[in-house]
């Protein structure tokens, strides 16, 4: 047995009592939850890493953190409705409790993307986690180069956080596209599959890098899009999705071949997985 | 090493001796070829000539189930679970079973540090015994003697007449003070042959699971396979784990805990809107294989299957991890040229 004394351990499967201090509707499938931590402790996350949340008697959950480190005294959580956690968690308000546990996993890499321009690519619900280091960028924008949205999304009454989508529009130092899948009548913008915005980016290839984030299905042809355009390998980071259970390493459940993605990701450089066959 | 000799006669004297001193679990028959480790209530009921029991030790050290909390929904509150420590002898372990219990240390060691297996493990004294191979036993292919006394902190060696008895640790010796057995002098029989091998050293098992990812075996393998999971069940190295809550009937209070789960479930890889990872029998069946042989492995250099030949035995579509293995060593070496 090793030296450690077990009443020195950390309790792992802990939650801390969370207050949700905020309840925003997104969209009729998506809600934004604000959670302040006890005391109002920071969470001290990274942007791409995610908590478990939990609701006794309900279950446990990861999700990712939508709000910078820099917005402090609260983090933010975007959560759609899919399955019996979050149904319930939709019927929660304001001032009521949440158990929380993390932040877990390996976020951005903030040094590999500090002073190049970062190019974002979201699709659907990826927008949750990359708005996190959407922000990032916007409050510490003298550490990067210029800041390159690509958001895709089925439809245009699904877009996520409209206020921001518009202010980032509006925002000189970032250059925001956007296209959906398949428009409304009202729709004014650009339609097509996510991929389709690749090729028109004006990059400045040895010095972007960029992060992908969206459903399983959208990696492959993202990346394909990517290399085309010759961005190398290691300027590619992506957050994949697995059922983390536990967080820590134990459960199983989010393995990639040999990687756990609680511990390893779930944000990876594209020269890490590109050997692991299950990862895209 | 002092080597003592425990007559056939005696054993019964030396079990209530142990559980003079702590908790004893033991070997219990439960059917006509079934054994379970369970609380030695009586000395005779201590089996230690067994093939193999039907779960392995770690079902104390990481339970079935498993309080992780408990909560009260009135309140909102939770309060942390009581972690006993095991504190007991573990009489009659099989050499692969200890083996499995040190591969299980080091998964719940590493990283962080897991409070709930290791408060678990804590005060576990082990006496192990050598076993016979019968037809499923393996652990010869994976660098595990059936004498082999890695672990144990007493040994005992099956003889016609009784068992060579080696004290190895300081809480080995600590169990025999006041048990005074005669010196054993005439050495240890052979240990039994096995029936069952991987035709590959050990060393080698990463390098044909390496050239082995896209192999008809595993499609071949999953035409039988009914993905019921008996194979995780059953394997001491298994360690993957679900969490679920449980309310009581009056929906005031309940627990969150956590269960035996098996990569070999196609829920296993599921994740919230109902994408599958590892959406084909046949993925889920190399994943197994690759958590035994080759992913862990490579990390500690060690194979993380101890060849105690419980899934093969245990398997209802009669399907053999030795077999697989087998088939894919044939092939690599048929395709790779080995360096001179």
């Amino acid at each position: 047995m090793n030296n450690n004394s077990p009443v020195e351990l950390k309790d792992l499967y802990l939650p801390v009592m969370a207050e949700i201090k905020d309840v925003k509707e997104l969209t009729p499938m998506e809600t934004l939850y604000t959670v302040e931590l006890p005391d109002g402790a920071e969470l001290g996350h990274t942007p791409g890493q995610f908590v478990e949340l939990s609701m006794f008697g309900v279950g446990e959950a990861p999700f990712s953190i939508s709000s910078s480190p820099t917005r402090r005294g609260v983090f933010e959580l975007g959560i759609r409705k899919v399955g019996m956690l979050t149904e319930v968690l939709a019927g929660y308000e304001v001032g009521q409790k949440v158990g929380i546990r993390g932040p877990f996993g390996n976020g951005i890499d903030l040094e590999a993307f500090k002073g190049k321009d970062v190019l974002i690519v979201a699709g659907g619900i990826g927008l949750v986690p990359m708005r996190s280091m959407i922000n990032y960028v916007i409050d510490n924008r003298d550490q990067f180069g210029r800041l390159i949205i690509c958001y895709g999304s089925r439809s245009d009454t699904e877009l996520l956080f409209t206020d921001e989508l518009a202010a980032w529009e509006k925002d000189p130092k970032v250059e925001y596209h956007v296209t959906v899948d398949r428009g409304s009548e009202d729709w004014q913008g650009k339609t097509g599959v996510i991929t389709t915005l690749i090729p028109g980016l004006d990059l400045d290839l040895a010095n972007t890098a960029c992060c992908v984030c969206g459903p399983p299905i959208m990696y492959r042809f993202v990346l394909m899009a990517l290399k085309s355009r010759g961005l190398s390998d290691d300027n590619i980071y992506m957050s994949l999705e697995r059922r983390m259970k536990c967080g820590v390493g134990k459960c199983g459940h989010c393995q990639i071949n040999s990687s756990y993605v609680c511990q390893d990701g779930p944000v990876y450089c594209y020269t890490d997985i590109k050997s692991l066959q299950e990862a895209l | 090493m002092v080597q003592f000799f425990l007559e056939s006669d005696r054993v019964t004297e030396f079990v209530t001796h142990l559980m003079d001193q702590k908790p004893v679990y033991a070997p219990h028959r439960k059917g006509r070829q079934s054994f379970a480790f369970d609380l030695c209530a009586n000395a005779a009921d201590a089996v230690l000539d067994y093939p193999r029991v039907m779960q392995s030790v770690k079902k104390f050290f990481l339970p079935p189930r498993e309080e992780l909390l408990s909560f009260n929904l009135k309140e909102n509150s939770f309060a942390a679970p009581a972690i006993d420590p095991a504190n007991a002898v573990f009489l009659g372990v099989h050499a692969y079973d200890l083996a499995a219990v040190h591969r299980l240390d080091h998964n719940f060691s590493k990283g962080q540090p897991e409070k709930n297996y290791l408060a678990r493990r804590e005060g576990a004294v082990f006496v192990g015994v050598s076993f016979e191979p019968d037809a499923f036993h393996f652990s010869g292919s994976v660098g595990i003697d059936p004498q082999s006394t890695r672990g144990s902190d007493i040994f005992l060696t099956r003889l016609l007449d009784g068992y060579v008895l080696e004290v190895l640790t300081p809480a080995g010796e600590a169990l025999m003070t006041g048990f005074d057995l005669p010196p054993h002098e005439a050495g240890k029989p052979a240990a039994g042959h096995f029936q069952q091998h991987i035709f590959v050293p050990q060393d080698k098992l990463s390098s044909v699971m390496a050239a082995s990812y896209n192999n008809e075996v595993w499609a071949e393998t999953s035409a039988k396979c009914v993905g019921c999971g008996t194979c995780n069940l059953v394997c001491p190295t298994c360690y993957c784990f679900n969490v679920e809550e449980n309310v009581d009937i009056t929906v005031t209070e309940g627990n969150r805990e956590r269960s035996w789960d098996g990569c070999m479930l196609r829920t296993f890889s599921e994740v919230a809107g109902g994408e599958v990872f590892r959406e084909k029998v046949a993925d889920r069946q190399r994943h197994r294989v690759f958590r035994k042989f080759k992913y862990i492995s490579d990390e500690t250099g060690e194979p993380w299957c101890v060849g105690c030949g419980r899934c093969t035995a245990s398997c209802t579509a009669g399907i053999s991890i030795v077999n697989i293995v087998n088939k894919l060593v044939a092939d690599y070496e048929s395709t790779v040229v080995a360096p001179i």
